[in-house]
C-alpha cells in the first residue's frame, strides 16, 4: 500500500502538478458523486446532474478565483489580505455606478473596476511594505473603507449591471458565451500569466523569497519593499477583475457586503497548498481550490440547506487546511 | 575564609560534537564575591546554567548550604535560593516596580491583588540595599541601572543566599556601575555568596575577592584577587596550545591599495568613531569579545543598519551607503554570523539562493528569468566551491552548516562582490568543513578579493588574518600586524579597562 503510493507520487504527471493538487482533483470528483446521490434523496426526486448547475457552479468559481490567485501573491509573501472581497464590491459599485448614472463606455468602466482595485491594493501595500503595518491590521481596516467608500458612492443604492439583452451588456459574454463557459477559459488564461510570474519572474521570485526570509533577502541587496507592495497590488487589481466577473454572473452588487468572499477565497488557497507562513504557493491548487469552493457551495444549495452551511463548511476547511499545513512543516524539520 | 556555601565539582556536560563542561569545579565561600572568566564559549554559562537547573549534568556534585542538590529547573533554584541577575532583564515595562518584584506571587486580599501592600513589601527591600527607587514607578520610565537594581532586590526578595551576575555592567554607564559595586558591597557584608561574570578587567581588580577562570570547558584554576595581576588572568584565559600554525607574516604588499576606508563610524552605543582600511588582496580579522561591537559595525558599514555619521570610501572614492543595496552595487557582501536568519532562504534552493543578489542580471525581456543562464552559473560554483549537494536544486535547508555557508558565498561571488565581510565564517561548523573554509577565503584573497574576518576564535584571527584589530565596547583598541600579534596582546586589548 505504502509503495504503491509512493509510486504513484513518483509518476511524472503527479510530480508535475503536486500530490495534493491531485487529491483535490479526486475531491471534486468525490463531491460531484456525493451531491449526485444525495440531492435526490434530500429533496426528493430532484437531480444534481443538470448542466445549469455545472455552469452555476462555475459562475461562482470564477470571482472566487480570480480573488483567491490575486491573495495567493500576498501570502506567498507571508502576509494576509482580508480587504478583496469588499474590494472587488466596491469596484462593482464604482464601475456599474459609471455605467448606468454616468452612460461612460462600458470597456472605461471596465478599466474603472480594475483601477478601483489596483488603488486599494496600492494604499494596502503600501502601508504594510513602507510603514511595517500587520497586513492583518492593514486589510481589516481597508475591508471597513472599501465597504464604506462603495456605500458613499452610490448613496447607499444597490447597482444593477445591464441585462443581457441590453445594449452594452457585451461583459456577460466575458463569463458566458452561447451557454458556454467562456469565463473558464479566461480564468484558466489569467492563471496560466500568475504562474509566469510567480515562478518565472523576478517579482515571482522575490515575493517567494522574501515570504521565506524576509531579512536575508533585504541583506542580499534586494528592495524588498517594492516586492511585497507589489503582492498587494496584484491582490488588489484581480479583486478589480473578479468584479467583473461578479456582475457577470449575478448583475446585481448591493453595497456593505462582501466580507464573506475573502474567506472563500484564502480557503481556496490554503487548501490548493499555499502555505499561511509564505514562501510557497500554488497557482494550480488556488484555482483548484476555488472550483471546490463553488461546487461545495452550489451543492449545499441544492440539498436544500441555507448558504449558512457553506460558512461553516468554509470556516472548517481554513482551520484543516492550515492544521495541515503546520503538521507537515514540522514533522519536514 | 569565610564559610562555603556553595561547591561545583567535576561537572562534566556534553552536547552532540562539544565537550562544553569537562570536569569543572568552583566554589564560593559567604560573604564572597567571585569572579568567572574566560573567553566566549569558555563554559561560563554553561555551568551557571548547569548550576541553576537549565542544562542537567552528565557527571559531578553540586553541594549548596551543606547538601547535596539536583535542581531540575530555574524555578526551584530559585525557590532553594540560587537566583540570576541577568544581562537583559526580563522585565514588564507597563507594570509597576512593585508589581514586577513580586509577579508571580502577588500579595492578595481576597480575590484582589493588593497593591499596597507589595509597595510597602518593596520599600522595605529597597531601604536593606539602600537604593531610592519609588516602587510606584513604571518599571520602563526606570533607566537600565534602576531596573537592575531591582532585579536584585527582586533576588533578595526570594531570600535569595546566591547570587549570580551576568555581565551585569555591559548596560551600564559608569555611574550606574559604581551604585551597582555599592549594592554587591552591602550583599557582600550581608553574607551573600555572589558570582560575578564579566570581561572587564577593571572590574574583576576593583570589587572581586577571587577569580576563577575557565578556558574550552575546563577550570583552568582560582586566583585571590588582590594577589594577581591582569596578565596572570589573561594567560590564564588564554594560555592554550593552538594546534594550527598562525600566520607569520602578512601576505599582503605593502603598496597594496587601500579599497575600502572607513572614517570615524558612529551608529549607536556599539559603535563609537571607528576607523579602518582594508586594503586589496587582505584579510583583516576582527577580534575582541561578543558584545564588542564588531558585528554592529559590519552592519553598519553595509546598511543594513542606520549610520548616525561617518565615512566610507571604495577605492578612495567617497560613497554613501544607505541599505543593503548601496552596499551590493558597491560591491559588498555580508556574510553573517547567523546565517539561517540573515543569510539563507531556507525553503528555497541552491538556484534560488545563489542569484539572490544579482538577480537582475539573470532577467530577460518582461522580468523573465533566463533559468539556463542561472542554472549554468549556479552549477559551476557549486563545483568550484566543492559544495557537497545530491543536486542545484536542493533545497537549502537540507544541506549541513558548511554547505550553506557555500551556498552564500557563491551568491557574492556570483554578484562580483570584491569586498567580503565574513562574520563568524566558522561557526557552528563542524572541523572538516572549516579547514575548507579557511582554504576558500585564502584562494579569494589570492584573486584579489578583500576580506573582513570577524571571529571570537583566537586560533582563527591570528591563522587566517593579515592583520588584526581588536574592539572593545565600541571602539578599536589596538591594531596589529600578524607578525606582532600574540594572544595575550589581543586579549589585553579586548578586555582594556575602561578609559576614563
Amino acid at each position: 500500500m505504502k509503495a504503491a503510493l509512493q509510486k504513484f507520487k513518483n509518476l511524472r504527471f503527479v510530480k508535475l502538478i503536486g500530490f495534493n493538487r491531485v487529491v483535490l482533483i479526486l475531491i471534486i470528483f468525490l463531491m460531484y458523486g456525493f451531491f449526485t446521490i444525495l440531492t435526490p434523496i434530500l429533496r426528493n426526486g430532484s437531480s444534481f446532474v443538470n448542466y445549469n448547475r455545472v455552469m452555476s457552479a462555475l459562475n461562482y468559481a470564477y470571482f472566487i478565483g480570480f480573488l483567491g490567485l490575486g491573495v495567493t501573491f500576498v501570502i506567498a509573501t507571508g502576509g494576509i489580505d482580508f480587504s478583496i472581497g469588499p474590494v472587488m464590491f466596491c469596484s462593482a459599485l464604482i464601475s456599474g455606478y459609471c455605467l448606468t448614472k454616468f452612460n461612460l463606455p462600458l470597456w472605461f468602466c471596465i478599466f474603472i473596476s480594475i483601477a478601483v482595485g489596483a488603488l486599494f491594493g496600492s494604499i494596502g501595500g503600501y502601508f504594510v511594505a513602507f510603514r511595517h503595518l500587520p497586513s492583518f491590521i492593514t486589510s481589516m481596516a481597508l475591508m471597513q473603507v472599501a465597504k464604506g467608500v462603495g456605500s458613499i458612492f452610490t448613496k447607499t443604492q444597490s447597482v444593477t449591471w445591464p441585462a443581457a439583452e441590453a445594449t452594452s451588456s457585451w461583459y456577460r459574454y466575458l463569463v458566458k458565451w452561447n451557454n458556454l463557459p467562456t469565463g473558464f477559459v479566461i480564468l484558466c488564461l489569467v492563471a496560466a500569466i500568475c504562474a509566469v510570474v510567480l515562478y518565472k519572474t523576478r517579482a515571482g521570485r522575490y515575493m517567494l523569497c522574501l515570504g521565506s526570509n524576509k531579512e536575508a533577502v533585504r541583506l542580499s541587496g534586494v528592495d524588498t519593499r517594492r516586492w511585497e507592495m507589489l503582492a498587494y497590488i496584484l491582490s488588489g487589481t484581480l479583486a478589480g477583475v473578479a468584479a467583473i466577473f461578479y456582475v457577470g454572473a449575478y448583475t446585481t452588487v448591493q453595497p456593505g457586503l462582501g466580507d464573506t468572499f475573502n474567506n472563500e477565497a484564502i480557503a481556496a488557497c490554503v487548501m490548493g497548498g499555499t502555505s499561511m507562513a509564505g514562501g510557497s504557493a500554488s497557482i494550480l491548487g488556488t484555482v483548484i481550490g476555488a472550483i471546490i469552493v463553488a461546487l461545495m457551495q452550489e451543492g449545499i444549495l441544492a440539498m436544500g440547506f441555507t448558504i449558512s452551511y457553506q460558512y461553516v463548511l468554509t470556516g472548517l476547511i481554513v482551520l484543516g487546511a492550515v492544521t495541515a499545513d503546520i503538521m507537515s512543516r514540522k514533522r519536514r524539520n | 575564609m569565610n564559610e562555603v556555601i556553595l561547591t561545583m565539582e567535576g561537572i562534566d556536560k556534553s552536547f552532540p560534537g562539544v565537550h562544553a563542561l569537562d570536569h569543572v569545579s568552583l566554589e564560593v565561600a559567604k560573604g564572597e564575591v567571585h569572579a568567572l572568566m574566560g573567553e566566549n564559549g569558555a563554559g561560563k554559562s554553561t555551568l551557571m546554567k548547569v548550576l541553576t537547573g537549565i542544562y542537567s549534568r552528565d557527571a559531578g556534585s553540586i553541594v549548596y548550604d551543606g547538601r547535596k542538590v539536583c535542581f531540575s529547573s530555574p524555578r526551584e533554584a530559585q525557590a532553594a535560593g540560587i537566583v540570576i541577575v541577568h544581562q537583559e532583564l526580563n522585565m514588564m515595562g507597563h507594570l509597576t516596580v512593585a508589581q514586577n518584584i513580586f509577579i508571580g506571587r502577588e500579595h492578595t486580599r481576597g480575590f484582589l491583588i493588593d497593591d499596597a501592600q507589595m509597595n510597602d513589601a518593596a520599600r522595605q527591600l529597597f531601604r536593606q540595599l539602600n537604593i531610592d527607587i519609588d516602587p510606584k514607578e513604571k518599571m520602563g520610565r526606570l533607566t537600565v541601572g534602576k531596573q537592575q537594581m531591582c532585579e536584585i532586590a527582586k533576588a533578595i526578595s526570594h531570600e535569595a543566599k546566591v547570587i549570580i551576575f551576568d555581565e551585569p555592567s555591559a548596560a551600564l554607564t559608569d555611574t550606574e556601575i559604581e551604585q551597582l559595586f555599592r549594592i554587591i558591597r552591602v550583599l557582600r557584608n550581608k553574607q551573600y555568596g555572589i558570582v560575578y561574570i564579566s570581561h572587564r578587567m577593571d572590574e574583576i581588580k576593583q570589587i572581586t575577592d577571587r577569580v576563577t577562570v575557565m578556558r574550552d570547558g575546563k577550570t583552568v584554576g582560582t586566583l585571590i584577587t588582590a594577589q594577581s595581576s591582569k596578565d596572570d588572568i589573561v594567560r590564564m584565559m588564554v594560555g592554550r596550545v593552538i594546534f594550527e600554525k598562525p600566520k607569520t607574516v602578512s601576505h599582503v604588499p605593502a603598496d597594496a591599495p587601500v579599497v575600502l576606508k572607513v572614517a570615524n563610524l558612529n551608529a549607536g552605543r556599539m559603535v563609537r568613531d571607528v576607523s579602518f582600511e582594508l586594503r586589496k588582496g587582505e584579510i583583516l580579522g576582527f577580534s575582541g569579545l561578543m558584545g564588542a561591537g564588531r558585528t554592529e559595525t559590519a552592519r553598519a558599514v553595509f546598511g543594513a543598519d542606520i549610520k548616525e555619521s561617518g565615512e566610507v570610501f571604495i577605492n578612495g572614492k567617497k560613497v554613501q551607503i544607505h541599505s543593503p543595496q548601496d552596499a551590493v552595487r558597491e560591491g559588498i557582501g555580508y556574510l553573517s554570523e547567523d546565517r539561517k536568519r540573515y543569510g539563507v532562504v531556507l525553503k528555497k534552493n541552491i538556484v534560488e539562493n545563489s542569484t539572490l543578489a544579482c538577480l537582475r542580471r539573470y532577467v530577460k525581456r518582461g522580468d523573465l528569468i533566463d533559468s539556463t543562464a542561472e542554472r549554468k552559473d549556479t552549477t559551476a560554483y557549486v563545483a568550484a566551491l566543492k559544495t557537497k549537494t545530491p543536486g542545484i536544486e536542493q533545497l537549502v535547508m537540507n544541506l549541513s552548516g558548511g554547505n550553506q555557508q557555500k551556498v552564500v558565498v557563491a551568491k557574492w561571488l556570483i554578484s562580483n562582490s570584491n569586498i567580503l565581510i565574513f562574520d563568524e565564517p566558522t561557526r557552528g561548523i563542524d572541523v572538516g568543513a572549516k579547514q575548507e573554509i579557511y582554504e576558500l577565503m585564502n584562494l579569494l584573497v589570492k584573486e584579489g578579493k578583500s576580506i573582513i574576518m570577524i571571529s571570537s576564535e583566537m586560533p582563527e584571527i591570528l591563522r587566517m588574518s593579515d592583520r588584526i584589530i581588536v574592539m572593545c565596547e565600541g571602539r578599536i583598541t589596538a591594531e596589529f600586524d600578524v607578525a606582532e600579534a600574540t594572544q595575550e596582546k589581543i586579549m589585553n586589548a579586548a578586555t582594556r579597562d575602561i578609559a576614563v
